[in-house]
């Protein structure tokens, strides 16, 4: 809390914003007898001159992003009270209001020249159609002849035959108007005024009209050169002092944040706990007795705490500490909800999970090396903090999926590297009219047989998984689906462990240890429970194992006693009928992540039909004297072109398939199975008092932080 | 496994993941439409309705899950 005097509040309001990390409290008028502060004087004129200063900005098209050079605040400043503001707007807006005039112009003389086009096809000069005494005279469009209505007048009528609608001038006398009039109106006139009564036909005087918009547009010209000329003398002012202005302004509103009474004000804060000696300190130096401050609490993580305060203090606003590149995730678990004070940020979490995840699902070199490529594009192009995260999920995303695709599943595009066959001391490759080799465990085109050659022994022995006959393949989507599962399936329940903890540390640091574990422990209990039960029983199930001795009976036992326990537990806290239906849950949970298994698959699936449709039935083969399938694309070279066209729109879209399902997939498993375990959310942001400058710097950067 | 056997295993496995499909498919349906309404009132739903709609699908990894069994592993 700070008191001080209202006589020196403006200084303080600028020692608060060089501190930067004041978070204000509004205040909300209660019965303690003070009042809401009213904004400084200079507030009205600063923002008047801000939207000067914005209007002249949308004149000239400077926009948010337009680059313009750095300008001093102490520049900035003094022109701002030497009057630069009204200067500069009377000299754009002299250029500006002639630009205006000259469009008008423009626009006022096309209009004339059009009804004169009109008017040039009837055979009379201009000053025929006004001038008399006793005649008046009618002109205008309609859309069939007047000669038709028997009036009494001299009527000169332009049609065209084909289009409905001509050029009629009707001469009657002064006491016929009405008459003629309505009659015209049945055949839908329209006047038109006409623009001159100079002795001229019409054409001569478009020629007349057509020498002024010349002119006028010259002047326009002129004019837009002066405009750019401005902008580009303007601009860094304009700039500069746009933001000085809204510093000003935001600046000046602080007051209607804070208490005040007659002689003084009182603005309640957060500081984050590290900085609060600091910043006593510092408003005590650059204040001296104008200004009190008191720390009155420091909030523990507690919801008792919380919960026991007045409420606008009960909500402490959060403030994220986490590095550069985890802060860059802080979008993703903003799209859930800030997270509150009591509780773990989960943005490391997802740091962390995301792109392994989205990793093992892509799985492929071909497909990663775009990703990276197009991640590592975003970050560099884009400033913009949501594109920036996805740029950065893509990038490491990309990395993992790299990593993955090389060493753990050994393909690239769908392929994998190694699908030969070793025989009597050479290397063969099957590929008959089969999708799926039996002898090689892999697909059946692959990269070694489109070469023709195999791969060296060291680069093969950086793949994992190691055949029966000792040759390396990589882990085959389609072909080692249970390994797969069963593998997915672990990282899943490590994940899930995580959230499990987190949900027990945010509720010891909420209310204690004893009621995180009577509302969470029974939750995790359950959880282990589970997994030795389904181990076991699948032990029983797939491997036939003897359920009433071994591994198979102890985990089944464990399993069974964790569960009770857990249930019970659970039942204490939330309801016997919910403990019991919550235990499905788990599974459900569990298996939801056989779908890092299950995508991996579906777009391996995709890969090896289009492969096998372009290098197998497009492309060219032949088959040698020993009977094997050779690659030989350049036996028909219209179907090469063509197959390599097919190979990569076809591999387009599964890459661009992969974007969304891999992406939605991991995401959503740290959204729903990982957050859902512990993340409450609905904080509030940390949001301290500072100034936004880019534009405008400060010349002596000691007086910025002296400045009182 | 014979012919007529490997056939019944492939419907069944296409009765698994397809059932799965248009269950969850109706139940995303109804969530879906009203998240992109939240969204649109309020851009910050954003995560909260993508978990929402997403919620249902996980019946389908089920139901893949079994038809992949049934295909490859069983």
């Amino acid at each position: 809390m700070v008191v001080g005097t209202k006589a020196r509040m403006d200084d303080a309001i600028n020692a608060f914003y060089s501190e930067k990390v004041i978070h204000v409290i509004d205040h909300t008028t209660g019965d303690d007898g003070l009042s809401i502060g009213t904004s400084n004087t200079g507030v009205s004129k600063a923002s008047e001159r801000l939207l000067k200063i914005r209007t002249l900005e949308k004149e000239l098209g400077i926009k948010k992003r337009t680059l313009t050079e750095d300008i001093a605040v102490e520049d900035v400043r003094e022109r701002i009270e030497a009057g630069d503001v009204e200067t500069v707007e009377k000299e754009i807006l002299s250029v500006v209001d002639k630009r205006n005039g000259l469009t008008q112009l423009i626009s006022e003389l096309n209009a004339k020249k059009e009804t004169l086009g009109l008017l040039s096809k009837l055979p009379l000069t201009l000053d025929f159609y006004s001038g008399y005494r006793s005649i008046s005279v009618l002109v205008g469009t309609t859309t069939a002849d007047p000669a038709t209505l028997n009036l009494d007048a001299e009527i000169f009528a332009y049609f065209n035959g084909k289009i409905r609608q001509g050029v009629v001038a009707v001469f009657f006398r002064n006491d016929s108007r009405d008459k003629v009039s309505a009659a015209l109106s049945e055949i839908g006139f329209t006047e038109i005024q006409v623009p001159s009564s100079d002795p001229l036909s019409p054409a001569d005087e478009v020629v007349k009209i057509d020498a002024a918009v010349a002119q006028a547009i010259e002047d326009l010209d002129k004019a837009e050169v002066e405009l750019l000329e401005l902008k580009v003398k303007h601009r860094s002012f304009l700039k500069g002092t746009d933001e000085e202005l809204a510093i000003q302004v935001e600046k000046g509103s602080v007051p209607l944040r804070l208490a005040v009474s007659k002689y003084s004000y009182i603005m309640d804060a957060w500081v984050p706990t590290s900085k609060v000696e600091e910043v006593k300190k510092h408003l005590e130096e650059k204040l001296g007795d104008d200004v009190h401050v008191e720390v009155m609490e420091e909030r523990s993580r507690s919801m008792e705490d919380s919960e026991a305060q007045e409420p606008r203090f009960q909500k402490v606003p959060t403030k994220t500490t986490n590095g550069k590149v985890v802060s860059e995730f802080e979008y993703a678990t903003n799209l859930v909800s800030r997270p509150k004070y009591q509780e773990i940020d989960p943005t490391v979490f997802i740091m962390i999970f995301l792109p392994i995840f989205f990793g093992i699902m892509v799985g492929d070199v071909g497909y990663a090396i775009p990703f990276i490529i197009l991640g590592g594009y975003g970050l560099n192009k884009t400033q913009n903090k949501d594109w920036r995260s996805i740029a950065l999920v893509l990038f490491l995303g990309g990395i993992w999926a790299a990593l993955f695709g090389a060493f753990f599943y050994g393909e690239m595009l769908g392929m994998h590297f190694v699908g030969g066959h070793y025989e009597a001391g050479e290397w063969i490759w099957y590929h008959d009219n089969v999708a799926m080799s039996e002898i090689t465990n892999g697909t059946a085109v692959t990269w070694d047989w489109l070469l023709g050659e195999h791969f060296p022994e060291w680069f093969c022995n950086m793949i994992g998984h190691v055949n029966p006959d000792g040759t390396h393949t990589g882990v085959g989507k389609l072909e080692d689906v249970a390994f797969l599962l069963k593998l997915s399936v672990y990282i899943g329940l490590c994940h899930l462990f995580v959230g499990h903890m987190c949900g027990l540390y945010n509720k010891k640091i909420q209310h204690g240890f004893k009621h995180a574990f009577i509302e969470k422990g029974g939750v995790v209990l359950s959880f282990f429970g589970i997994i030795f039960l389904c181990f076991g029983l699948t032990d029983f199930m797939f491997n036939k194992a003897d359920i009433t001795e071994g591994l198979a009976f102890y985990t089944l036992v464990i399993g069974i006693v964790l569960l009770v326990i857990g249930t019970v537990i659970n039942a204490k806290a939330e309801g016997a009928l919910q403990a019991i239906l919550g235990l499905p849950e788990h599974i459900g949970q569990i298996l939801s992540y056989t779908r890092l298994a299950a995508i991996g698959m579906s777009k391996a699936g995709m890969a090896l039909a289009f492969n096998y449709i372009v290098f197998s039935m497009v492309m060219s083969t032949s088959v040698n004297a020993a009977g094997i399938v050779e690659f030989d694309p350049l036996a028909a070279p219209v179907m090469l072109i063509l197959g390599i066209v097919m190979f990569c729109f076809l591999h387009l879209v599964i890459w661009t398939l992969a974007i969304l399902s891999a992406g939605i997939h991991s995401l959503r498993l740290q959204f729903v199975e990982l957050m859902m375990r512990f993340f409450d959310g609905g904080g509030e942001e940390f949001k301290p008092l500072k100034e936004a400058r880019s534009k405008t710097f400060f010349k002596n950067k000691i007086s910025n932080i002296n400045e009182v | 496994m014979d012919a007529s056997q490997a056939g019944l295993v492939a419907i069944g496995a296409g009765l698994a993941v397809g059932l799965a499909g248009i269950g969850a498919g109706l139940g995303e349906k109804d969530i879906g439409a009203a998240a992109v309404g939240a969204i649109t009132e309020d851009g910050s739903l954003f995560g909260k309705g993508m978990i929402f709609t997403v919620m249902p699908e996980t019946i389908v990894i089920f139901g893949l899950v079994i038809a992949i069994m049934a295909l490859f592993v069983l």
